[in-house]
């Protein structure tokens, strides 16, 4: 075992984070017109996705529980350091966090009403979407590769 | 008036001060552009209009040569149960809303007070203050001015149709076979543009007013900023209520668009509550369903296809804040990295585990 491998708030720390970027995923691409289209909203119990409000809305709580798990990760960071078990292991993944988060920040200000130049809103919207679909591509890369046995213990996988 | 202290409001203000105080000059509050003036309304005096449609025929002819015609032949959408939108062999249609005719007056004879009472409503897009149509496309396509204007850039709309879908007054129309999308994935994503009133946007940024403004000879609407025109839609709607034998104080059943979908820049006076023009739209749109044609009449006599919409003919009844629970959401965005934080910075949970050889940091944490 890495002496390196943390593992913060045990296996329900782990278990949230993936739900929370998992949930966050499917109501983030879910904002394209695409479930109804493709006939996901026709599989038994998933008639709701095709509802871009509770998509939203889904996507909100996501956000929200994926940003408290983060939060909670870098200010136990502060005090203790090291290279955890979960969540993202590189400047890479961090950097993609921070524009999510910046991106996805702007857009729920506009929604609460605030105003945005209307080509900087487009501009985040595909950063979000970019930044997303590399940080999914990315997690799903660093799930899957060949690693050394101790850092599958802990993680997401 | 009394203003309204509501979630949105203290979040759009709180947020807004967060916004200035990160020093970023483009990003103004709503209500900021409001107090600027800069943010327009109309106001439309339903009592003075005749019915004459001079405001559709202007519009028609200024910005229907701006929508495309589609390419021939049009792509096949897959699956084939995503259905091809095409109006351009209609382009005389004007007693709807469609890309090719972004306004239309509908004609109602009132039941009130034991009369018929003749009126005309002209129907556009409400150009709501927060627009769900502009907020949720997944693509910016969708777009507020702080002029207040609603519109759908249409280089960028990939015709996906979700500003129809969240919208309350199904507003924006398709049209298939135009538009990025033919570049791109044309089967598989996309099927075309959405078009929708823009309120002459193009004019009003050369200080010119919309052309249904301009061109109509009753002078039914008038434009202004927000502060300006509310002012005057209360004042008309008072006069209007008294003179309707109600209470000056009912002056808000008398005005439409004011709290509808959290509020718009598109406030209608009736002569009389709006509850009775709307039944009266209602049975309109139901008389004039063609029995066996249509998704509406499909799903009226019990068929498979559910009504997506209001066959371009919008309702006039009550609208809910479609965007209310995003501004609650907006809030646990706030709250939940600052517990995260907190937690955090208080080992909250972190004492719960330790590194598995005992290294003294993770026993720290």
């Amino acid at each position: 075992m890495s002496k390196h491998d943390y593992s913060p708030g045990g296996r329900v720390a782990v278990w949230l984070y993936g739900i929370a970027i998992g949930l966050a995923l499917f109501s983030g691409f879910g904002q394209m017109p695409l479930y109804n289209r493709y006939y996901l909203t026709s599989v038994p119990g998933l008639g709701w996705s095709g509802n871009f409000i509770a998509l939203s809305e889904l996507h909100y709580f996501a956000a929200a529980l994926f940003m408290g798990l983060v939060a909670w990760r870098l200010a136990l960071d502060t005090r203790a350091g090291g290279t955890w078990s979960w969540g993202p292991r590189s400047w890479w993944g961090w950097s993609l966090i921070a524009l999510l988060v910046l991106s996805g920040g702007a857009k729920a200000l506009r929604n609460a009403g605030v105003f945005l130049p209307p080509l900087a809103l487009m501009l985040l919207d595909f950063v979000h979407l970019g930044s997303a679909m590399a940080f999914m591509f990315s997690g799903l890369v660093s799930l899957f590769r060949p690693r050394k046995k101790q850092y599958l213990r802990g993680g997401l996988a | 008036m009394a203003k309204d202290i509501s979630r949105r409001n203290f979040l759009r203000g709180g947020l807004a001060a967060a916004a200035g105080v990160a020093a970023s000059p483009i990003i103004l509050p709503t209500a900021a552009q409001a107090a600027s003036g800069r943010e327009l309304c109309t106001l439309l005096d339903l009592s003075k209009c005749i019915g004459c449609e001079e405001c559709v025929s202007a519009c028609r002819e200024q910005w229907q040569p701006t929508v495309p015609d589609p390419v021939s032949p049009m792509p096949r959408p897959f699956p084939a149960k995503v259905p091809v939108q095409d109006w351009s062999g209609r382009k005389d249609v004007s007693d709807r809303l469609t890309p090719y005719n972004f306004l239309y007056v509908e004609h109602l004879d009132v039941p009130h007070k034991g009369q018929e009472i003749e009126l005309h409503v002209p129907r556009r897009c409400m150009h709501c203050l927060n627009p769900p149509c502009a907020d949720l496309c997944p693509f910016g396509a969708g777009r507020v001015e702080n002029n207040g204007v609603v519109h759908i850039d249409p280089e960028v709309c990939l015709g996906g149709a979700k500003c129809k879908t969240v919208c309350p007054w199904k507003i924006p129309q398709r049209q298939s076979g135009v538009g990025i999308y033919l570049d791109i994935m044309p089967e598989l994503a996309g099927n075309g543009v959405m078009f929708k009133c823009h309120r002459c946007l193009p004019l009003v940024e050369k200080g010119q007013q919309p052309r249904c403004v301009e061109v109509c000879p009753e002078q039914v609407q008038s434009i202004g900023p927000r502060e300006q025109i509310l002012a005057q839609a209360e004042a008309l709607a008072r006069a209007k209520a008294t003179e309707d034998g109600a209470s000056p104080d009912k002056w808000q059943d008398y005005v439409y668009g004011l709290t509808e979908n959290g509020g718009t820049t598109t406030i209608y006076v009736s002569p009389m509550p709006f509850a009775a023009v709307a039944a009266a739209i209602e049975q309109n749109h139901a008389a004039s369903a063609q029995p066996g044609r249509g998704r509406a009449a499909r799903a009226k006599q019990g068929g498979r296809k559910k009504k997506r919409g209001f066959g371009g003919r919008p309702p006039m009844g009550p609208v809910e804040d479609v965007m209310a629970k995003a501004d609650n959401l907006s809030l646990a965005l706030v709250l939940a990295p600052v517990a995260g934080l907190a937690a955090g910075f208080t080992r909250l949970f972190g004492k719960k585990f330790k590194a598995d050889d005992g290294d003294s940091k993770g026993e720290a944490a």
